[in-house]
C-alpha cells in the first residue's frame, strides 16, 4: 500500500504538471487526485501502519519473507502492476473532473491518451510477470489458473483495453463518448475491487495477503463512494453527452463497438465467476468452486467471435460501411489460410477438442488477417497502422499459443531410485537419476537431484531441488526447466517413498516462450503507437 | 531349460529391476489424457487454492491414486467426479454444477451479451 | 434512455452492498453446511487387532481422526478426554499411523477412546473426506451429520456439535 501511494503521488505530480496551468480541468483533477491520495493515506495509517513499533523487540532475524516470494520476478511484478493501476487512477480522476466541469467541448481524449497507453503497458507487464513467475517458481508448470486474484487483475485489464479502443474511436469519430467515460470509471472501480478482494480475506486464493475485515470495510466504502460519485455525475450528464452521429453498420467503429461489448461481457463473466460462490454460500451455505473448466467454456466462443470482428475490422473504414465484395476479398484469404493451417495441425497431431481448436482458429484468423494486411500494404504501398498490427498479431499469437500448449503438453509421474534410468516415450528416450546432493544455502537447506535426459537426440542436464527454509520451516520445490523455442522440459522432485526411491513429475510444455512473446508483441505495438508522430 | 536360457532370463529379470516405473501407467493415451485432465479439475481439499495436480499434500496424492484406479476400472469422468464429490463435497470440483438453479451461472454470460446488444442496437448513439 | 441510467446506478450499488454483507458474514463463518451422509462401509481392525463391530458405532458417537505424528491432536487431547469423561462416546480413527506408535502415544498421553479403528492406509478416512488430522465427525445412527476440521475447541463444540447432539438426544427419547 505504501508503494501504491508513492507511485500514485509521483504519477499525479507528473500528470498535473503536464496539464498546462490554464487547462480548464486542472483544478478539478488536482482536487480529485488529492482526495484519493488522502483516502489511501488514511487507510495506510489506520489499518496497516508501517511506522508502528513492535515492543519490546522486533524479530531479530526479521519475520522472513514467504520463500516463494524470494525471487527477482516477484520484486518487479507488484511495482509494474501498481504503476498500471495507478496510471488508471489518473485517467479516472481526469474523467471525473471532465464530468464535473461540464464543458463537453474540451478535448479530454487527446490529453489522456498517451498516459492511458503507458498505464496499459505497465498493467500488461505486471500481469505477464505474475504469470511468468508462477510458471517457473511455483513448480506446478502452469501459468494461469483463473484464480480469484488473477481474475481481479484481468478485469481492469480488459476494461483498460476496451477503454483504449473506444478512446481511439471517440477521438477519431466523435462517437462512443458516454461509453468511454463509463469505461474510464470502471477501470478504477475494478482495480480497487481487486485490492479489496485481495486484502480483505473474503475469498480463498493463493494470493490472499491478509484476513482482515477492517481493511475490507475501509476499501469497500472508500472505493464504493468514489465510484458511485463518478457514476452519478455521469448519469446526470448523460443527456448532454450524446454523440452527434450514429454508428454506421460495417464501419470500423461498429466492429470496435462489438468487441467492446464482448470485452464487457468477459468482465461480467469473470466477475460472476468470482462472486457466484459467495452468493451460493450466503444463500444456502453450500460451498462450490469455479475454476478453469467454467472460464474456458465461457471464453471460447467469446474469443472466436472477437477474432472474427477483428478480422473484419482490419480492412474496415472509419464512418463508412464496406461493400459486400470488399468484405469477401478481405476475409476470404485469412479464412482459407487459417482453415488450411488448422487442418494441417489436425493431420499432424490427431488430437481434437472443441475448446482448443476454437482457440487455435481464433488466433490464426487474427494473425493471418494482419499478415495479409502487411503484405498488401508492402506490395501496394497502402497505409498500415504498424503499432496496431503488431499488438493484434500479439493477441492472435496468445490465443494460438495458449491453445496449442493446452493441446500438446503432457505430464509423466515417475518413480526412480538413485542410479536408475528409464525410457519415457519416443521423444524422451532416457531419463537418468544420477545423484542427490544435500547442501546448505544462506537461509535454506537444499536437496538437489541431478538428472540427465536424452530428448530428441539431445542431452539435457536438469537439477530440480527441494528446499527447506530455516526461519519458517516452509518447504518449496524448485523446478528445473530447459526452455527451447518449441517446448519446455520441466522437472520437479516429489517425495521420497518408503523404499528409498524418489518421485518426479516430468512435464513437456509446448510453446511457452511464444506466450511470453505475445505479451511482448502487444506491449511493443502500444509503444510504437505512443511514439508515432501525430498525423493531423 | 539350457544354461544359456537360464542366464538370459536372469539377465532380463535383473534388468527390469534396474528400471524405474511410471507411477500412473496407462494402457492407452486417451486414458492417460483423461487422468491428467481430471486431476487438473479436482480441487485440492486441503490447500487454499489449486488442483490436486499441482499439490503434494498427502490427501492430494491419495486422490490421484484413487482416480487412477477408477479410470483403470473403466469409470467415466462424470462417475469419477461424483465419487470425489460424495467424499469431499461439491467444493472439490472446479467445474461448477450445472443442474437446477446453477444453470443460471452457465447461461448468464450469453444473456448479458444479448442484453447489451439489445441496448446497443436500440440506442445507436453513445 | 432512462433504463440504462437506472441500471448504471443500481447495479454497482447492489454489488457494493452485497460484498459488504459478505464481509460481515465471513467474519464469523464457521457455519459450514455439511452434507450429511451414511457412515461408509469399512473392513478394518481396531488397534488391538480385532475386527470392528459396526454395531459399536450405533447411537450418538464422536469419531475422532488422530495419529501419533499429529501435533494438533495433542493440543485437543485434554478437551477430548474431558468430553469422554463427561459421558460422550468417543471413538478413535487412527489415521496413517503404525499401531506400535499409536499404542505408545495412547499409553503416554491417555486413551479417551472406547476403541480406535486402525486405518493405516487411510481408506475409511478417504471415504469420509478427511483432509488431515485432527478432524472429528459426529455420527448419529450410522449417519455422519457434522464435522469439525482441525482442533476440537470448546467454542466449536458448543456451536457446531452440541446443538445437533441435543436435537438427536431429543429424537431418541
Amino acid at each position: 500500500m505504501f508503494l501504491w501511494i508513492v507511485f500514485l503521488t509521483l504519477w499525479s505530480l507528473l500528470f498535473v504538471n503536464f496539464l498546462k496551468a490554464d487547462h480548464p480541468l486542472r483544478k478539478n483533477t488536482v482536487l480529485i487526485l488529492g482526495f484519493i491520495i488522502l483516502g489511501f493515506m488514511v487507510f495506510l495509517l489506520a489499518t496497516s501502519n508501517p511506522f508502528e513499533r513492535i515492543f519490546p523487540f522486533g524479530a531479530l532475524e526479521g519475520a522472513d519473507i514467504n520463500p516463494v516470494l524470494q525471487d527477482p520476478a516477484l520484486v518487479i511484478h507488484p511495482p509494474m502492476l501498481y504503476l498500471g493501476y495507478v496510471g488508471f487512477v489518473i485517467s479516472f480522476s481526469f474523467v471525473t473532473a471532465y464530468l464535473v466541469h461540464g464543458d463537453f467541448s474540451i478535448p479530454w481524449e487527446r490529453d489522456i491518451r498517451n498516459w492511458s497507453l503507458v498505464a496499459w503497458i505497465f498493467l500488461t507487464a505486471g500481469i505477464t510477470l505474475g504469470s511468468w513467475w508462477a510458471y517457473y517458481e511455483l513448480g506446478w508448470g502452469g501459468y494461469w489458473f483463473w484464480d480469484p486474484v488473477e481474475n481481479v487483475a484481468l478485469m481492469p485489464w480488459l476494461a483498460a483495453t476496451a477503454f483504449m479502443h473506444s478512446l481511439f474511436a471517440s477521438s477519431k469519430s466523435q462517437i462512443l463518448k458516454t461509453w468511454t467515460l463509463f469505461l474510464g470509471i470502471m477501470i478504477f472501480a475494478l482495480s480497487l475491487f481487486g485490492a479489496f478482494i485481495v486484502r480483505s480475506g473474503i475469498i480463498d486464493s493463493v494470493h490472499s495477503f491478509a484476513n482482515d475485515p477492517q481493511r475490507g470495510i475501509y476499501l469497500l466504502t472508500f472505493s464504493g463512494f468514489m465510484t458511485m460519485f463518478s457514476l452519478a455525475v455521469l448519469v446526470y450528464r448523460m443527456p448532454s453527452l450524446n454523440s452527434s452521429k450514429p454508428i454506421v453498420t460495417g464501419s470500423k467503429e461498429s466492429f470496435i463497438s462489438m468487441n467492446n461489448i464482448l470485452m464487457i461481457t468477459s468482465i461480467f463473466s469473470i466477475f460472476l465467476g468470482v462472486t457466484y460462490p459467495l452468493i451460493v454460500d450466503a444463500l444456502s451455505g453450500e460451498k462450490i468452486s469455479i475454476g478453469p473448466p467454467y472460464y474456458n467454456a465461457i471464453f471460447s466462443p467469446i474469443i472466436l467471435i472477437a477474432s472474427i470482428f477483428i478480422m473484419l475490422s482490419v480492412d474496415a473504414l472509419w464512418q463508412r460501411g464496406m461493400r459486400a465484395i470488399n468484405v469477401l476479398t478481405a476475409i476470404a484469404p485469412p479464412l482459407l489460410m487459417s482453415a488450411a493451417i488448422l487442418y494441417a495441425i489436425w493431420a499432424e497431431f490427431h488430437i481434437f477438442s472443441v475448446i482448443t481448436f476454437v482457440g487455435i482458429l481464433s488466433g490464426l484468423l487474427i494473425m493471418t488477417s494482419y499478415l495479409f494486411q502487411i503484405t498488401t500494404s508492402f506490395v501496394l504501398g497502402k497505409y498500415i497502422n504498424k503499432g496496431s498490427a503488431m499488438s493484434h498479431i500479439g493477441l492472435g499469437l496468445l490465443f494460438f499459443s495458449v491453445s496449442m500448449n493446452s493441446m500438446l503438453s503432457y505430464d509423466k509421474n515417475i518413480n526412480l531410485s538413485l542410479g536408475q534410468s528409464q525410457f519415457i516415450d519416443s521423444s524422451i528416450t532416457k531419463f537418468s537419476f544420477n545423484s542427490l546432493d544435500r547442501n546448505q544455502a544462506s537461509n535454506h537447506e537444499v536437496i538437489a537431484a541431478r538428472v540427465v535426459i536424452e530428448q530428441d537426440n539431445k542431452i539435457l542436464y536438469l537439477q530440480p531441488e527441494k528446499r527447506k527454509y530455516l526461519t519458517r520451516g516452509q518447504i518449496t520445490s524448485e523446478a528445473a526447466i530447459h526452455a527451447s523455442p518449441i517446448k519446455d522440459t520441466y522437472l520437479t522432485i516429489g517425495d521420497q517413498l518408503e523404499d528409498g526411491s524418489w518421485t518426479f513429475v516430468l512435464q513437456v510444455n509446448y510453446l511457452i516462450k511464444w506466450i511470453w512473446l505475445s505479451a511482448i508483441l502487444m506491449a511493443t505495438g502500444i509503444m510504437m503507437t505512443i511514439f508515432k508522430r501525430q498525423t493531423s | 531349460m539350457s544354461i544359456q536360457n537360464f542366464f538370459l532370463s536372469l539377465l532380463l529379470f535383473v534388468s527390469f529391476g534396474l528400471l524405474g516405473e511410471f507411477i500412473y501407467e496407462f494402457s492407452d493415451t486417451t486414458k492417460e489424457k483423461r487422468f491428467y485432465n481430471l486431476i487438473s479439475e479436482v480441487r485440492c481439499p486441503k490447500c487454499t487454492s489449486g488442483s490436486i495436480a499441482s499439490s503434494d499434500a498427502p490427501v492430494s496424492r491419495d486422490l490421484k491414486d484413487r482416480i487412477y484406479q477408477l479410470i483403470r476400472e473403466g469409470k467415466s469422468d462424470q462417475e469419477i467426479k461424483s465419487y470425489v464429490s460424495d467424499r469431499f463435497g461439491a467444493f472439490s470440483d472446479y467445474s461448477p454444477p450445472k443442474e437446477g438453479v446453477h444453470a443460471l451461472l452457465w447461461f448468464a454470460p450469453s444473456v448479458f451479451l444479448w442484453l447489451l446488444l439489445l441496448i446497443f442496437f436500440m440506442r445507436r448513439r453513445f | 434512455m432512462n433504463i440504462a441510467r437506472f441500471f448504471l446506478i443500481l447495479l454497482p450499488l447492489v454489488v457494493i452492498v452485497f460484498y459488504g454483507k459478505v464481509l460481515f458474514s465471513v467474519a464469523d463463518d464457521d457455519l459450514n453446511q455439511f452434507e450429511s451422509k451414511p457412515l461408509p462401509e469399512f473392513f478394518l481392525l481396531n488397534l488391538e487387532g480385532n475386527p470392528v463391530d459396526v454395531s459399536n458405532l450405533a447411537g450418538i458417537k464422536l469419531l475422532n481422526v488422530w495419529a501419533s505424528w499429529c501435533i494438533t491432536c495433542l493440543v485437543e487431547h485434554p478437551y477430548l478426554s474431558e468430553l469422554s469423561s463427561k459421558g460422550f462416546d468417543v471413538i478413535g480413527l487412527n489415521y496413517k499411523d503404525s499401531s506400535d506408535k499409536a499404542q505408545n502415544w495412547l499409553n503416554k498421553y491417555g486413551n479417551p477412546y472406547q476403541f480406535s479403528i486402525y486405518d493405516p492406509r487411510g481408506d475409511l478416512a478417504f471415504d469420509l473426506g478427511v483432509t488431515g488430522a485432527p478432524e472429528t465427525f459426529l455420527v448419529v445412527n450410522s449417519q455422519v451429520i457434522e464435522h469439525i476440521q482441525g482442533e476440537l475447541t470448546k467454542k466449536k463444540w458448543e456451536t457446531i456439535f452440541l446443538p445437533r447432539i441435543l436435537a438427536a438426544q431429543g429424537d431418541l427419547k
